[in-house]
């Protein structure tokens, strides 16, 4: 349903979906219900000639009985919700998988830094590659985040990957995701954080493997390629 | 001073309500450089005078043609990407919000017609004497009072703050400014801020070249 609007980009793109479009359907099962019943007691019980309006303070039983079941299935919905969206939350916020790629995300008023671990898989190494609103992934590897802020808030949004993380300043949030399509997709920052919010977009490029491999070559830090030039 | 920063306020809301609503159409036609001004005196103050609060240097009266030629390296990434400059990267975003060449055009007239700050000194312990004879080759690229050369790219220092002069040659020399490929004359500065070998140097030649303020 929600991929018909945005792309879905990585590995759990979908089960985010999933509880979105759960909450949506049970939700909107209720609202129509809901509305349906008012409207036809509406209809039902207008003013008549010879009929005088009632006050009902909703003590007699037959009464309450129409806000005590719905109440109760009502309840029984939010368990099914719940169960969803726990299993989502615990996979995607706090599970990160074992075998990954760290990633660095710098966010500052009002630019994204993006430290790459370059060949190595490393950070912290000569070989890292940073660039300035522009993060490369290769698809189908799972990338390890290091999100922290130089200033004030700032929200590492990428739609299509169905992420959203705070960034805050003095934290470095560790999180994960797994692009699964290649392509170019935007990075928006999601907080409020100065005259510059709306002008710091960044780009995600998500290359194959072999793609990757050599946008890693083409942009090896100077120094690096010197040592390592025949 | 309240209704005046209200009416700034709206007059930059006004611009940027232009900028999202600017249709091919509407990009020939440019704002005004004072209308377009309206947005920069959120940072460099309201008549270019600079805030060191956020770091944004004066501005006021600075040559026409290297107001423009910086607002070009913001946007083509040869000045203001490098991860480490800061304050470059706040610079940065703020030019894509000039749409046109004729935007950057009228907004570096205007300001090159403000008239010109003179900076307070807030750096100590600088000798100007000592600076004096420090800023002698400078003078080649920047002139004898820092009015700046346009034939050698030497941009105009007088009038700048001295807190801006002093970040400005530190980031020269540790690269952070000038070593993008595309900013050939970046490049040129990097080498003469060399010379500049330590801390009291920067700061001896600095307070020489505020002397051209007064
Ligand atoms: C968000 C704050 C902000 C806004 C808004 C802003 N600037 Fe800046 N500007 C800065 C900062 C900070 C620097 C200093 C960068 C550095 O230290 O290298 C700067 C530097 C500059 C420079 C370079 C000065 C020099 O001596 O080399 C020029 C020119 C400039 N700005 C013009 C403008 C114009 C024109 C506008 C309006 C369109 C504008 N700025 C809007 C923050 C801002
Ligand atoms: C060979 C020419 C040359 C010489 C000599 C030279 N500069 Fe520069 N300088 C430049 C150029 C070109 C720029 C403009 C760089 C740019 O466009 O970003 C510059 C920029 C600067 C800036 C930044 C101004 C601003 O508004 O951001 C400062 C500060 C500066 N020079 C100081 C010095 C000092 C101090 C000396 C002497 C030690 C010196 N320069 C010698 C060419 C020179
Ligand atoms: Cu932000």
């Amino acid at each position: 349903m929600l991929e018909a609007f945005m792309l879905q980009a990585s590995s759990y793109a979908a089960d985010i979906d999933f509880v979105v479009n759960l909450v949506g359907v049970l939700v909107g099962f209720w609202f129509f219900l809901c509305s349906g019943v008012f409207f036809y007691f509406i209809f039902r019980y207008r003013a008549k000639d010879g009929v005088k309006a009632e006050w009902i303070t909703g003590e007699v039983k037959s009464q309450k009985n129409w806000v005590f079941y719905p109440h109760l299935l009502v309840l029984v919905c939010d368990v099914f919700i719940l169960a969803a969206a726990i299993r989502v939350w615990v996979d995607v916020k706090q599970v990160i998988p074992e075998e990954n790629t760290p990633v660095r995300i710098v966010s500052q008023q009002w630019a994204w830094t993006f430290v790459h671990p370059g060949p190595d898989g490393e950070l912290d190494t000569p070989d890292d590659i940073t660039k300035i609103d522009e993060l490369h992934l290769e698809t189908n590897r799972v990338y390890r985040y290091e999100l922290s802020s130089l200033d004030v808030m700032h929200d590492f949004s990428v739609p299509v990957f169905r992420l959203k993380q705070d960034a805050i300043p003095g934290r470095i949030i560790q999180g994960w995701f797994k692009p699964t399509m290649a392509g170019e997709f935007d990075v928006q920052c999601a907080e409020m954080c100065g005259i510059g919010h709306g002008l710091m977009p960044a780009r995600v490029y998500v290359e194959s493997p072999e793609q990757h491999a050599m946008w890693m070559a083409q942009h090896a830090p100077k120094s690096l390629a010197a040592i390592t030039a025949p | 001073m309240a209704p005046l920063r209200t009416l700034r306020f709206l007059a930059a809301g006004a611009v940027w309500a232009l900028a999202i609503s600017a249709s091919p159409v509407l990009a020939e036609d440019a704002p005004t450089g004072e209308q377009i001004f309206a947005l920069c005196t959120q940072c460099h103050g309201s008549v270019g005078q600079g805030n060191v609060a956020v770091a944004a240097p004066p501005i006021s009266g600075m040559d026409e043609w290297y107001v423009a030629k910086q607002l070009r390296k913001y946007q083509t990434g040869a000045r203001g990407k490098h991860a480490a400059d800061h304050e470059g990267l706040k610079m940065r975003p703020m030019v894509r919000f000039l749409k046109t060449d004729a935007w950057v055009d009228n907004v570096a007239a205007h300001v090159a017609g403000l008239p010109r700050h003179t900076p307070e000194a807030t750096l100590i312990g600088g000798d100007s004497e000592r600076g004096k004879g420090l800023y002698g080759p400078c003078a080649a690229c920047h002139g004898q009072a820092g009015e700046g050369v346009q034939a050698t790219n030497g941009a105009p220092l007088v009038g700048l703050s001295d807190w801006y002069l002093y970040s400005s040659i530190e980031k020269f020399k540790a690269g952070i400014r000038g070593s993008d490929p595309l900013d050939t004359d970046g490049a040129v500065m990097r080498g003469m801020a060399m010379i500049l070998v330590d801390d009291q140097a920067m700061k001896d030649v600095i307070a020489h070249i505020m002397t051209f303020s007064n």
